[in-house]
């Protein structure tokens, strides 16, 4: 790594045998992205090693403030030698997306000598929240989704402007990285809050995958606090238990009945005491 | 990461000409009607990556198949005692808010474009834009000329319809060339390489328009032609005009029909859709700012609040 010394700080030195790199990015519809990394990041132990330096890649213009609490880019690397296995967490970055994915590379690739990359993201879906989750996959080698077919990953087809998770895809492939974009679904009025059944989704995979013997108690309790409140919520409403029926048997909602069910489920996920 | 050339022809005493978008595509369309004209073969590209994000990804049956970027790509004719080069680039590369380029990133590029210049001993280069300009669209638009040397002034004003900056009314000889046209005439100064921007006229109240302004960059081919005494085939271009004009009136036509339109600008607008050029008459800036206000806030209007899903 001779390149981009400067936009790296290492906090930590490993000696790393070849492990896979998966990626989330700090904002994701339903909170999974971030939420997958952090349990995983828990969950196996893993020590933060190396952070890439916002300037260049953030305007750096004071802080944004969510929830009442002030926020910052944050872009850090965790690994876990048991499981041979490095995260990183990042911002997405506001300028040179080809610098700051590089720098990623240069990280997985030069460095932890990784040879496998996987990327998270939500993709919404009108979808109802009882409905089992699907993970859709883009892969950008062919060796790698036949090395992944007994997981039963969707086959995305899909033409577009890229998210930042392609973009790293594409970049991984000229460097020869196999890696693959996980897309899992998350029911669409669950965007603003956490949808504990896709991060459980999504961890179950990555556990099956690297044998992480990941205890997914936490988020089972999770689970089933959500679903109580939005059964509760469809006991008391019935246009929006209507809506959710509709979704279960696939049909999808008009624009009203969607901005209907969002503010009806973002209230009654933030108010309403489980029972 | 920077010129990927597929080959290495052998070409001499070579002139360059670039082309890439702006304020009606003027230079663009111009450069790139003179390569197809003469059946130039691509030869290189400068890499994307390092200058444009991505526009567009194809995803078949799980595999990422393809990332579709804004190419640059050179292309190589060889004429009779003067072989040419092109590059024609689909974006300029900008920074922050700016639509046109200017920064690091863009002066890398002219720097790029030059090293290929400098490669094959170019011993000149032509760039091509738009000029804004208080005409008409009915008008035959002119073709302003700036070289980057003094010594090439001369030249440049014996092809018919060109002007010099000095013989613009209220220049003086001054103004400013934005973008990658103005940056690469500076740089190829910098590296002694004898350039000049050829600017085709448009209407001031066009400049924010979708469309593309073929006029102008007809006016351009018809210097570049005389220049390399070649002939080129303006069907398609004339083509193109008489499109745009229609297009033209129909938007004055509406823009003189909307309700809530100041008075004063209401009347420029009139004039302008009945006016021939020589009838337009002196306008103010006050007047040129509160119909440019309009039109553009009218053209940027089918862009506003897109919001694309995106994988």
């Amino acid at each position: 790594m001779t390149k981009n010394d400067d936009i790296f700080r290492f906090t930590s030195e490993f000696s790393f045998e070849n492990p896979a790199l998966i990626v989330g990015w700090s904002q994701d519809s339903g909170g999974l992205s971030p939420k997958v990394i952090d349990y995983i990041n828990q969950k196996t132990k893993s020590t933060g090693f190396c952070e890439i330096e916002p300037a260049g890649f953030f305007p750096l213009a004071g802080v944004n403030i969510e929830n009442d609490v002030a926020q910052f880019p944050q872009s850090s690397f965790c690994y876990s030698q048991k499981h041979q296995l490095v995260t990183l967490k990042a911002s997405e970055p506001q300028s040179e997306a080809y610098k700051f994915l590089s720098a990623v590379l240069d990280v997985a690739g030069y460095y932890c000598k990784s040879k496998e990359l996987y990327t998270i993201n939500a993709i919404l879906s009108q979808t109802a929240h009882t409905n089992p989750r699907r993970i859709l996959a883009v892969f950008n080698q062919a060796k790698l989704k036949k090395a992944l077919r007994v997981y039963s990953l969707v086959d995305m087809t899909w033409q577009g402007k890229p998210h930042l998770s392609s973009y790293l895809l594409w970049l991984a492939k000229i460097r020869d990285i196999s890696g693959v974009s996980l897309w899992t679904e998350v029911p669409f009025y669950l965007a603003a809050v956490e949808d504990f059944e896709s991060i459980k989704t999504t961890v179950s995979f990555f556990d099956q995958r690297f044998a992480l013997g990941t205890d997914t108690g936490v988020l089972d309790k999770h689970i089933s606090q959500q679903d109580q409140k939005l059964k509760a919520l469809r006991q008391e409403n019935d246009d929006i238990n209507r809506c959710i029926e509709a979704l279960e048997i696939g049909l999808s909602l008009n624009e009203q009945e969607q901005m209907q069910i969002i503010r009806a489920v973002s209230e009654a996920l933030s108010n309403r005491p489980v029972q | 990461m920077g010129v990927k050339l597929y080959k290495e022809p052998e070409l001499e005493n070579v002139v360059m000409f670039c082309g890439w978008p702006g304020i009606g595509n003027v230079g663009l369309v111009a450069i790139d009607t003179l390569r197809v004209a003469l059946k130039a073969e691509e030869f290189g590209e400068i890499e994307p990556f390092e200058f444009f994000a991505p526009q567009n990804v194809v995803i078949r049956d799980g595999l990422l198949e393809q990332m579709v970027f804004p190419s640059s790509k050179f292309f190589y004719k060889r004429l009779k005692g003067k072989d040419l080069i092109f590059f024609i680039g689909q974006q300029q590369p900008a920074e922050g808010m700016v639509g046109y380029a200017q920064g690091h990133k863009a002066y890398k590029m002219a720097e790029l474009v030059l090293d290929v210049a400098e490669q094959f001993h170019s011993r000149g280069m032509y760039t091509s834009g738009a000029a804004v300009s208080m005409i008409h669209h009915s008008a035959k638009p002119r073709v302003w000329a700036v070289p980057n040397k003094a010594h090439i002034i001369s030249e440049l004003k014996a092809y018919d319809n060109t002007v010099l900056m000095s013989e613009i009314e209220g220049r003086d000889g001054h103004g400013a060339i934005t973008g990658l046209n103005g940056l690469l005439l500076g740089v190829a100064k910098k590296r002694a390489i004898e350039a000049a921007c050829l600017m085709g006229e448009v209407p001031y109240y066009l400049q924010g328009a979708p469309w593309p302004y073929p006029k102008a960059s007809r006016s351009v081919v018809e210097v570049l032609a005389k220049m390399l005494d070649i002939e080129v085939d303006m069907s398609q271009l004339d083509i193109l005009a008489g499109r745009v004009d229609d297009s033209i009136e129909q938007f004055l036509q509406s823009l003189s029909s909307t309700e809530g339109l100041p008075a004063q600008a209401r009347a420029e607008i009139e004039k302008l859709l009945h006016a021939k050029q020589a009838d337009l008459g002196p306008i103010t800036d006050a007047e040129k700012k509160e119909i440019l206000d309009h039109i553009d806030e009218l053209f940027k209007g089918e862009d506003r609040d897109e919001k694309r899903r995106h994988i």
